[in-house]
């Protein structure tokens, strides 16, 4: 872990980093006009062979999802999208920003690079309405990089022809999930779609669409420049490369980190983030993103940053690699009410289970952080959650119901003791999701 | 043709049949509230999820799964019951506590599969939420929010039907409600058929709410009369009465919609112009008499036949017979609508030929000779080539502005110019009074069948024209409408071994030939 | 994203009144519908430049974004009623949106939420009389590492406490020019440096 290469965080600390002058000189588009002459399956080949996994959440290898598909005499003369995942609003995950803010041209360059992998003439990144800041610098470098002929007609004379634009959101959640995005980019309200068709098949505007996180296209140039076998050297055997982690919650030293699949969760909390604050102790950590199930210290003691060890360990995810770390001082009941709370603003309301029953769970936790709970909640709570994971058209059904299934597991007596100290003296109140606001819960450390 | 296997059993399926199809073709209901045979699928409601056995992953849902070789789905599992009482939970989580005052309540999805599917019983000890009830969305329907389960139906008939987009959802999560924007109504012509599709007390009719409970309404399979293209309609009545059309599903002529001006013509047969009984001479005469009357005034006279446009195949039958028994007579069919009609058309199913029954007037007419035309008869009447008339169901005198024979004869249901014209009136029962045919402007013929007593002193068309045969020369069909029809069939060759029985439900094609307008896209 | 969720019934209908958009609007907006192969994507980029231009989406806004489109006002409708940043109903001259998802709440966004509120005298969810600031809880804006945070109209204030909201708050009482947004940005590994 001491000496590995830093791919996507190379250029952060440069000055004017976004800008396409300090962008080449950091040797970026470097790659662009090999690529654009090589053979398009042998990119795509490169690219599995590097194992790379999709950074977004699911993990999927990205070579694997281009190859999806279908070839050109099976697309009945449809063209190919591309669309970048910019939407970033899993709670705890806040890399991609960074990315697009210090280094917009190693994304550019990884997406045209895909593109012409695709035979896509035309791509979009998608990024979360809150992040117009962001999009105008990405707008920027787009601007630079067309006058200087990375982008629009007859590529660095290769006659390859590309265009790249942004679209901005508008504030969903549900955006990040793909046939989401999709919908919301066609004009509709951002809504997943049933699979099958899978958006390599039928994807935007009915055609082949391949949908990745900004993190997985910008690393493409550099796997494109150091070849698949440098990259898969790079972290565990099956979660290949670097990641960026984006750390908050109870550490020193919160931020976005780049360190290889593969680390030991303790060296990233305790030693890359300052450890936690004097005289407080681990309670618990949410590797993935809020949605994936939390893990005990004797669970983060064991797993390292990898799609496999978490999984093993702690039957949880490493997921977008959004890590929330929680200390002692965490009042878990308030977390999850949190959380719940969340998803139920969240949901989008298209199917039953998701959109009847992760309000529901919101209210009962709510009762149950405000006291008024009995232990038949607790019953009724898990059992909602079992009924929602996995009977929705998405994952977003799952990721309302892991939090709650795993902090009822791994911190059921917290519930409890809640419920034990609501009893004596505090007379049930009705909550209504209607105006979560005002009896919207705290959680964490005062 | 793929082979599945739904609960064990084995089923070899049509390419592109779902499993909620496939399931149904082995007897296996598989409860769902969002799929709609004639709509896209949404997969939201959840309610036909199914584990997968083999040849997929599972459990998902049944209306989104196409037929393929081995896929092996199981309704009938301890995690499916599961499911759907969970499915049942969710989707009553918010919806109001409503069915004593319901309108829907009796033909509710919700209530049907909760009392079927649904556990006992709430856990619930948290509010649900409100929205509002009683917002008109036009004239016909009325929208109660809270009610809605959300499954989009009516929004994909807004947008793959009549494709005018107008109802949408709106907000999101659980306080997503489906309405109009706001100030605007819906003013396309198949409303109705939103009211139909809506599983729940949503959408509600402004007309029959509250009129009555339907579990007292009783059903009869028949043909909307509104205009050639026949919608296939169940006939809802009651004690004499009728309550409402709604369309039956038919995939070759309306899938399952109708427009609402045919929806609205449920209560015609109960109009103040319905003749109720027979006049001679302007004065009320009892039906043997009438006959009598018209047959001594038709007697030994050049009578110009007019068979009926809007009468059945089997009246035509008769009537077409009973003028081969008339030295010099010659059968007509009119061209055009009555001036009574509202003569309207648009590209779904509503064409602008009032009649539902031409193309039998003139399917009839052919098997003795063929009919001439309106223009011929107006010309002969003129050119006082005809002593006398007489006219089933058509108002003849009305579509020639005017012009009559000395002699006139009518037989049918409503007052016209021909009833005014005529010195001998017959009624006759209205198509939801006895068992016909008719056969649209596509070339279907199609069976209607008795809902209700025939009114006043009505018969049947054909036993009408018989009874007027009989007086004048004795009997030319019998008065068994089956018989008739049998008749027909083996003078024709399209309809060789044709029975009322074997064109069941979906009626029988003879060949289309002039597709006036086209049927709603059908699945 | 907002946690107050007015209601599509709430979008009020006498907004704007008969409004068009300008000559360099319509210039941007057939640059934007270009990038699309369907007119009907271009649905959340007009109606940004909408909310830009009339500060929010009344009924009018939909009816002159649907005719541009050539759209259903009600898909309009749908559309921007789904997505939480278009805004339903008027809001302050600055709209102060303050994080309180787990990794802010753990960070003390409650704390802040509430701080705030003392000082301007409103909940969230409100707006002050003189219609200069509107306050409200939104759910995760992917500062998670650097809460509580607050984004006042488009830019991102991050790492705050109770100092250096005041700060920004009275920067724009006396209006006098903000503090530089996202001081993140350079330390991006780093503790955030308040």
């Amino acid at each position: 872990m001491d000496s590995y290469p830093r791919i996507l965080t190379k250029n952060w600390e440069t000055p004017n980093s976004h800008t396409l002058a300090e962008a080449k000189k950091a040797g970026q588009y470097s790659v662009l006009e090999k690529c654009l002459k090589m053979d398009r399956q042998a990119i795509k080949q490169e690219v599995l062979d590097s194992g790379l996994r999709g950074r977004g959440g699911a993990g999927f290898p990205a070579g694997r999802k281009w190859m999806f598909v279908p070839d050109v005499e099976k697309r009945q003369g449809k063209p190919v999208y591309l669309i970048c995942n910019a939407d970033e609003s899993e709670p705890g995950t806040f890399k991609d920003r960074y990315c697009m803010w210090h280094d917009p041209h190693m994304l550019i360059e990884g997406m045209i690079i895909a593109a012409y992998a695709l035979e896509c003439k035309t791509a979009y990144i998608y990024l979360r309405g809150e992040f117009k800041y962001i999009q105008d610098r990405v707008d920027e470098a787009i601007e630079e990089a067309k006058a200087a002929g990375l982008l629009g007609k007859n590529i660095l004379g290769t006659g390859f022809d590309f265009e790249l634009y942004t679209h901005q959101g508008a504030g969903a959640y549900i955006c990040g999930e793909e046939t989401a995005l999709i919908s919301s980019i066609e004009g509709e309200r951002g809504q997943p779609r049933l699979k099958p068709p899978f958006p390599a098949v039928e994807g935007a505007w009915g055609c082949p669409t391949v949908v990745n996180n900004v993190e997985t296209l910008a690393v493409v140039p550099w796997v494109m420049a150091h070849g698949a076998k440098a990259y898969a050297a790079i972290g565990t055997e099956k979660a290949a490369g670097t990641k960026l982690f984006s750390v908050s919650g109870h550490v020193m030293k919160p931020g976005v980190y780049e360190v290889p699949m593969g680390v030991p969760m303790t060296t990233l909390i305790n030693d890359i983030c300052g450890g936690l604050k004097p005289g407080r102790t681990l309670k618990a950590v949410i590797p993935g993103g809020s949605s994936v199930p939390v893990m005990t210290p004797e669970e983060v003691g064991k797993a390292t940053m990898d799609y496999e060890s978490i999984q093993e360990v702690s039957g949880s995810y490493l997921g977008s690699g959004g890590v929330i770390v929680m200390d002692d001082t965490t009042d878990m009941v308030s977390a999850l009410s949190n959380l719940l709370r969340f998803y139920a603003h969240e949901s989008c309301g298209q199917c039953t289970p998701c959109r009847e029953g992760v309000g529901w769970m919101s209210q009962i936790l709510i009762r149950l952080d405000k006291g008024g709970a009995t232990e038949e909640d607790i019953e009724t709570l898990l059992d909602l959650a079992n009924n929602i994971h996995s009977k929705t058209i998405c994952f977003f059904g799952a990721s309302a119901a892991m939090p709650v299934q795993s902090f009822l597991q791994k911190f059921k007596p917290e519930f409890l003791a809640k419920i034990e100290a609501a009893k004596a003296n505090i007379v049930p109140e009705v909550v209504s999701t209607t105006n979560s606001e005002a009896t919207g819960s705290s959680a964490g450390a005062k | 043709m793929p082979i599945v296997k739904v609960d064990g059993i084995e089923v070899t399926v049509e390419n592109g049949t779902n499993m909620i199809q496939a399931a149904a073709a082995v007897g296996v209901d598989i409860p769902h509230f969002c799929y709609h045979e004639d709509l896209s699928i949404a997969g939201n409601c959840r309610m036909c999820l199914v584990d997968v056995e083999a040849g997929g992953r599972g459990p998902d849902i049944a209306c989104n799964m196409q037929a393929r070789d081995g896929l092996e789905i199981r309704t009938d599992s301890e995690n499916v019951k599961n499911m759907r009482e969970s499915v049942m939970e969710f989707l009553l989580k918010n919806h109001p506590l409503d069915c004593p005052v319901c309108d829907q309540s009796g033909e509710c999805t919700l209530q049907d599969h909760y009392t079927s599917h649904g556990n006992n019983g709430s856990r619930l000890l948290d509010t649900k939420n409100h929205a509002p009830k009683r917002q008109p969305l036009s004239d016909k329907i009325v929208l109660d929010a809270e009610r809605c389960i959300a499954c989009s139906r009516c929004v994909r008939f807004g947008d793959e039907i009549t494709k005018t987009g107008d109802l949408r959802l709106f907000e999101r999560t659980d306080h997503t409600e489906i309405g109009l924007f706001p100030g605007e109504a819906l003013d396309h012509g198949y409303q109705g058929n939103l009211i139909d599709i809506c599983p729940v007390g949503a959408l509600t009719s402004r007309e029959f709410r509250f009129q009555k409970r339907v579990w007292y309404l009783r059903e009869t399979p028949s043909v909307c009369i509104g205009c050639a293209t026949g919608c296939n309609i169940i006939v809802e009545h009651e004690s004499g009465e009728v309550f409402r059309f709604k369309p039956r599903r038919n995939p070759d002529v309306n899938s399952s919609w109708m427009c609402d001006e045919g929806r609205e013509t449920w209560n015609d047969s109960n109009d103040f112009t319905r003749i109720l009984m027979a006049k001679v001479d302007g004065k009320r005469s009892d039906f043997a008499a009438a006959a009598t009357a018209a047959a001594e005034l038709l007697s030994g006279k050049k009578v110009a036949i007019v068979l009926g446009t809007k009468g059945s195949n089997e009246g035509n039958r008769a009537l077409a017979l009973l003028g081969a028994n008339l030295e010099g007579s010659k059968l007509f069919v009119m061209e055009g609508n009555d001036p009574s009609d509202t003569v309207s058309s648009d590209n779904m199913l509503k064409v602008e030929d009032k009649n539902p029954n031409r193309r039998g007037a003139t399917f009839v007419a052919e098997l003795s000779g063929g009919a001439s035309t309106g223009v011929e008869l107006k010309r002969a009447l003129d050119a006082g080539e005809f002593e006398a008339m007489i006219v089933l169901q058509d108002d003849a005198v009305g579509r020639m502005g005017g012009a009559t024979a000395p002699t006139v004869v009518f037989i049918g249901t409503h007052a016209n110019q021909t009833s005014a014209a005529a010195q001998v009136i017959i009624p006759a029962s209205a198509h939801i009074e006895f068992n016909g045919t008719f056969i649209n402007n596509n070339g279907m013929v199609q069976r209607f069948r008795r809902a209700l007593h025939p009114v006043g002193d009505s018969l049947p068309d054909y036993s009408a024209v018989d009874k007027v045969a009989n007086a004048l020369c004795g009997s030319v069909v019998g008065s068994d409408g089956a018989e008739i029809f049998a008749g027909i069939a083996e003078a024709s060759p399209a309809l060789k071994g044709a029975s009322w029985a074997s064109l069941g439900g979906a009626g029988q094609q003879i060949g289309s030939t002039q597709q006036a307008g086209a049927a709603a896209p059908s699945k | 994203m907002s946690s107050h969720q007015p209601s599509h019934r709430e979008v009020q209908s006498k907004g704007h009144g008969e409004i068009a958009f300008s000559a360099e609007q319509e210039a941007e907006i057939v640059t934007i519908i270009a990038k699309y192969p369907t007119m009907r994507s271009a649905v959340m980029p007009l109606l940004w430049i909408a909310q830009r231009q009339w500060g929010w989406i009344s009924h009018d806004v939909c009816r002159v974004v649907a005719r541009r489109l050539e759209l259903p006002p009600s898909h309009v409708l749908t559309v921007a009623t789904f997505y939480t940043m278009f805004k339903k109903t008027p809001t302050g001259e600055y709209l102060l949106q303050v994080c309180h998802t787990l990794s802010c709440a753990l960070a003390g966004a409650d704390d802040l939420i509430a701080h705030i509120e003392d000082k301007l005298g409103i909940k969230a969810g409100e707006t002050t009389p003189d219609g200069k600031f509107s306050l409200m809880r939104v759910e995760c804006l992917a500062s998670c590492g650097s809460g509580p945070m607050m984004q006042v109209n488009d830019d991102f204030y991050e790492c705050l406490d109770d100092s250096r909201v005041d700060g920004i708050l009275t920067a724009i009482t006396d209006g006098v020019s903000l503090p530089t947004p996202r001081p993140e940005v350079d330390q991006w590994t780093h503790t955030p440096v308040s």
